[in-house]
């Protein structure tokens, strides 16, 4: 966490792949990048924090107030966009 | 020494042989309260940026154990005091986080308030609505059980807002906000419980968390999951002291001869308590350490181990009195607490019957 940016080399598809990679081991189920985790019903709120929380971690990101919102977890683009944006901004800051 | 032992201290000072009679008085003082929130105890995990101890999920749960083994109320206090800082850390906007948590960390007592008469384990059915009206919000609704809100200055509530959720910071001096204390609870008497009604209550836009609408499953998941830790830390200290208490009576309590403890069938009693505590605390431990590596297995293993610690502080409760038999039969005393207290962590932040589906589910997703 000290250095984030040595290793923040983040690309919107190595983003996107992790991310389905971690949801196909979970869930046992292929997710294209833009179809809603939500709308099945077979996702639950446990494992939307489960994701807010694996998100955090694996891309050494802080996620809170506004940006806490489902939108943002919805899909894998939509978690992607989130990951490199908070990225940016943390090198920036 | 380190900053836990400093607070555990300051705790046990707090506390000495008064517990028994803030049960019976069913309150605890609120300059012990307040005193306590000034120095951080109530909500230890806060980052010292904000005021606060910034111990880590780990510390401040066996910080939350200490309190446990003392006064169950005061635990609870601490878990919705906890509750409410961890909800404000996450869900608040960054000058939400400034101004809010440095007042929960200088002596203001805050309290969530989550369940309703229609919404208990069924969250999703919360009814208190949280509308816009220009500047302000205006907010009805009525909560019931919200811990420690008989003392709280603020509350965390949780309702429905636009087109989904919203944690909105209620002052109890608010107009329009009645808290009820709930007469004679059974357990954790002291810890404030009471039901809250809100009846147009208007306050400015800038109190709703985040500003904005989120998930409400989301929402409280992330709020529960602070205090389902809590809990189970608080059973921990519930198991240690009815073993303290057991162990020490069954020394030196003689019958037929010898020492209580030299009777098989009450030795047994102890060996289970002590598993009791050493199977909680590994629980306890392996949840803090997902929360504090952020961790993915942490929600269920959050889950996990507020069952499991819930579960075995009320064997081991009962088994306490089991063993103080007369001794451990009037009201105020630390086994007589611990049984109607235990009791009480079966029920809130995920009832047994909610902690076991959640866990049944985690069972499937090993043969899908």
């Amino acid at each position: 966490m000290s250095n984030p940016t040595a290793d923040r080399q983040l690309t919107a598809e190595g983003v996107a792949a992790e991310l389905q990679k971690f949801l196909r081991e979970r869930t046992k189920t292929d997710w294209e990048p833009d179809t809603d985790l939500f709308a099945s019903g077979s996702v639950s709120s446990m494992f939307a924090m489960e994701l807010v929380v694996h998100v955090e971690q694996t891309f050494k990101v802080a996620i809170a107030g506004p940006d806490l919102k489902i939108d943002n977890f919805r899909t894998v683009n939509a978690m992607t966009a989130l990951v490199l944006r908070l990225a940016r901004a943390d090198d920036t800051a | 020494m380190t900053p836990r032992e400093e607070l555990a201290a300051l705790l046990s000072e707090e506390v000495g042989d008064r517990a028994g009679g803030w049960d019976l008085a069913g309150a605890i003082p609120l300059e012990t309260l307040r005193r306590l929130g000034t120095e951080g105890v109530l909500c230890a995990e806060v980052p010292a940026e904000f005021g606060g101890r910034g111990l880590s999920g780990l510390d401040n749960g066996e910080l939350t154990a200490h309190a446990g083994t003392l006064c169950s109320s005061l635990r609870s206090v601490m878990t919705s005091q906890g509750m409410a800082a961890w909800t404000i850390q996450r869900f608040g906007t960054r000058e939400q986080r400034a101004k809010e948590l440095a007042a929960l960390t200088r002596g203001d007592l805050a309290a969530v308030a989550f369940s309703e008469p229609q919404a208990g384990s069924d969250l999703s059915a919360i009814a208190t609505t949280v509308v816009d009206d220009g500047d302000s919000v205006v907010l009805n609704g009525h909560k019931v059980w919200s811990t420690a809100s008989a003392y709280a200055d603020v509350l965390v509530v949780f309702g429905r807002y636009q087109d989904g959720a919203a944690a909105v910071l209620v002052p109890t001096r608010a107009p329009g906000v009645t808290v009820r204390p709930v007469p004679q609870p059974l357990g954790c008497r002291a810890a404030g419980h009471a039901d809250v009604l809100l009846d147009d209550v208007r306050l400015p836009a800038t109190r709703v968390l985040s500003g904005a609408s989120v998930s409400l499953g989301l929402l409280t998941t992330i709020a529960l999951t602070y205090g389902r830790l809590s809990v189970a830390w608080g059973c921990v200290g519930i198991i240690r002291a009815c073993l303290t208490a057991a162990a020490t009576h069954a020394r030196a309590r003689e019958q037929f001869g010898k020492p209580l403890a030299e009777h098989q069938l009450v030795a047994r009693h102890l060996a289970e308590m002590y598993v009791a505590e050493q199977t909680a605390t590994r629980l306890c431990e392996h949840a803090s350490g997902c929360w504090d590596s952020r961790s993915a297995e942490l929600s269920g293993a959050s889950v996990l181990a507020k069952h499991a610690a819930a579960g075995h502080a009320a064997h081991a409760a009962s088994a306490a009195v089991q063993i103080l038999a007369s001794a451990g039969s009037v009201d105020g005393g630390t086994v007589a607490r611990a049984y109607r207290d235990a009791k009480l962590m079966q029920i809130i932040e995920g009832s047994e019957e909610i902690c076991q589906l959640i866990l049944a589910e985690r069972a499937l997703e090993r043969v899908t």
